[in-house]
């Protein structure tokens, strides 16, 4: 069987800037991670004690004194997870509706392929560079927790890394389908952004008012509530994520296969 | 089997409130070379997306190579060639990878084309598209367009941004194509531009197709301006001899100055003018703009003066 010619193409085309994203992943996670014996000694426990309650609950820096808690807080909940949504929503916008627009997409569209082999090995090229980022959070975490002996449970890490793998692939592809559905990368941008960040505020905001509902509608509350990596695995809450993916990536499609083209 | 290549019964393409097209019949025979033509905004590009399925029709049936429902055959494009009206190349690709690209897309139908075509057009294929200038972003159109031979080509506005050099290669290689069967349907703003290829061309204006004709036909309906310079003012009776040239029409002469509008053979006009001494003389072909108006004044006399 041939390789499917566009999921090639758009890799290669960006494997470049792909590289440069690992890099700063594998930096950012690796000075995270790497401070923790450090911080642990500073007592940092007591530091944050100083802090108003709901704002270190806001922040998800409830538990620093193990190094699963910190890890949880710091990396998966806060630096390496805004930057994969960033990342995620904003190539999931460039790679359809910002093709579509600059016309670069034509070449694809006037060729013998269904729109819907587009659209699908479009996305795949999203899910598989989401994919390389996640794994080199999760490699370069796991080595250094290892290397460093800070006891994370490897089996919480993995956990936590799949449904983080979720969250930013329901968020990308969101930001992808809306674009392909509209053909305006302006849009898809907007609406993932916009519904990204809703969903962090009530993951982050609900438990601190008394309203825990609040997180259990946000999908940013099934990856992390209040700490993703200590919570272990939640099987309901990753097929949530995967529901809703699903969903995201169906509709998108089904509007894509109607509408005008490159109007 | 018995089917044109290209049948277009009653498009109606709308964009929200606004109609480009109003019901376009168009068919163009197997083998044929078929221009396609109308200003800017008139509905070529509506009518030529809708054939490639980037749009889908309002109303109306477009058939393109036998397929009725382009939607569920979007195989068929694998038979067409397509040179889009402003080629977008983005990113650090190369010629060479782009059209490598569009090959394997094609099933890598093709590619054993694009150095040979490369060479005729003289194409540098290792420089980044995106650098490339206009006139080189339209060979690498045209070598995507036909280096899979295919059994239809689609043009939207060809041999714009080619120079002049380029446009006689360009013209060779669509007459090469068309001799080995393959039909052509090539759209432009400029009648001359489809004049040195087509058979037969349709007028679009404003969304509805005004004229199907002979492109000869069509070229000797438009006539020429032609303006003639005397050394001296021309007598009365001179006048009068100019008047009764049956190809002339709009005839003015202001004293040693002729202009007429000349429809057909220039025979009769050149011999009673060289019976003067000429100074200057100029005939410049008019305009599609001008035969649109011609057009335009014929159907509504013929409605009666009801507007468009």
């Amino acid at each position: 069987m041939a390789a499917p010619p566009v999921l090639v193409q758009v890799l290669r085309e960006r494997r470049r800037s792909l590289a440069g994203w690992a890099v700063a992943f594998a930096a950012i996670c690796g000075m995270y991670t790497s401070i923790y014996p450090y911080m642990a000694e500073m007592n940092l426990q007591a530091m944050l004690e100083a802090l108003p309650r709901e704002m270190i609950e806001a922040l998800g820096y409830d538990d620093m004194s193990s190094a699963a808690g910190y890890v949880g807080s710091a990396t998966y909940g806060l630096v390496a997870f805004a930057l994969l949504m960033v990342f995620a929503i904003g190539n999931g916008a460039a790679l359809l509706a910002g093709d579509e627009e600059s016309g670069a997409l034509e070449l694809e569209l006037t060729s013998p392929l269904p729109r819907a082999a587009i659209y699908v090995q479009r996305l795949g090229a999203l899910w598989a560079q989401i994919t390389a980022l996640v794994a080199v959070v999760f490699a370069v975490t796991l080595t250094l927790d290892l290397a460093q002996g800070l006891g994370i449970p490897t089996l919480d890490l993995a956990a936590a890394t799949l449904q983080l793998w979720l969250l930013i692939g329901l968020f990308g592809s969101l930001a992808f389908a809306a674009g392909a559905a509209t053909g305006r990368r302006g849009i898809g941008l907007g609406v993932a952004a916009t519904l990204a960040v809703v969903s962090w505020m009530l993951n982050a905001i609900g438990p601190t008012i008394g309203l825990e509902w609040m997180s259990s509608i946000s999908p940013v509350g099934w990856y992390m509530d209040s700490n993703p990596i200590t919570r272990g695995f939640h099987p309901v809450d990753a097929l949530l994520l995967a529901l809703a993916a699903a969903l995201v990536i169906a509709a998108g499609l089904r509007r894509f296969v109607r509408r005008d083209l490159m109007t | 089997m018995g089917h044109h290549p290209i049948e277009i019964q009653g498009l109606v393409k709308d964009y929200g409130s606004f109609r480009a097209l109003h019901g376009v019949d168009l068919q163009v025979a197997r083998g044929e070379a078929f221009g396609f033509i109308g200003p800017n905004g008139a509905g070529k590009s509506t009518t030529i997306r809708c054939l490639l399925d980037l749009l889908r029709p309002t109303a109306g049936v477009a058939t393109v190579l036998g397929a009725r429902d382009l939607a569920n055959n979007p195989a068929i494009r694998a038979r067409i060639g397509y040179l889009p009206g402003e080629l977008v190349m983005t990113g650090r690709r190369t010629a060479r990878e782009h059209l490598t690209y569009l090959a394997t897309l094609r099933g890598g139908a093709g590619r054993e084309r694009i150095e040979p075509l490369a060479e005729r057009f003289g194409l540098a294929l290792d420089r980044p598209v995106n650098g490339l200038s206009k006139g080189n972003k339209q060979k690498v159109g045209v070598i995507g367009a036909f280096m899979h031979a295919p059994e239809l080509l689609i043009l939207d506005e060809p041999t714009s941004g080619l120079d002049p050099l380029l446009q006689r290669e360009f013209l060779a290689l669509v007459r090469e194509t068309a001799e080995a069967g393959a039909t052509l349907f090539m759209s432009s703003h400029i009648l001359s531009e489809v004049e040195a290829v087509a058979g037969r061309v349709a007028i679009i204006r404003a969304g509805r197709i005004v004229d199907v004709e002979d492109v000869r036909a069509l070229r000797e309906r438009a006539g020429q301006h032609v303006r003639l310079t005397f050394d001296a003012p021309l007598p009365a009776e001179a006048a009068r001899a100019f008047a009764a040239i049956p190809e002339l029409s709009a005839l003015t002469i202001d004293g040693a100055r002729l202009t007429a509008l000349l429809r057909g053979s220039p025979d009769r006009l050149l011999k009673e003018a060289a019976r003067h001494q000429v100074t200057r003389w100029s005939a410049e072909d008019r305009n599609l703009e001008e035969l649109f108006m011609d057009h335009y004044r014929q159907t509504s006399a013929d409605a009666g003066g009801e507007a468009c």
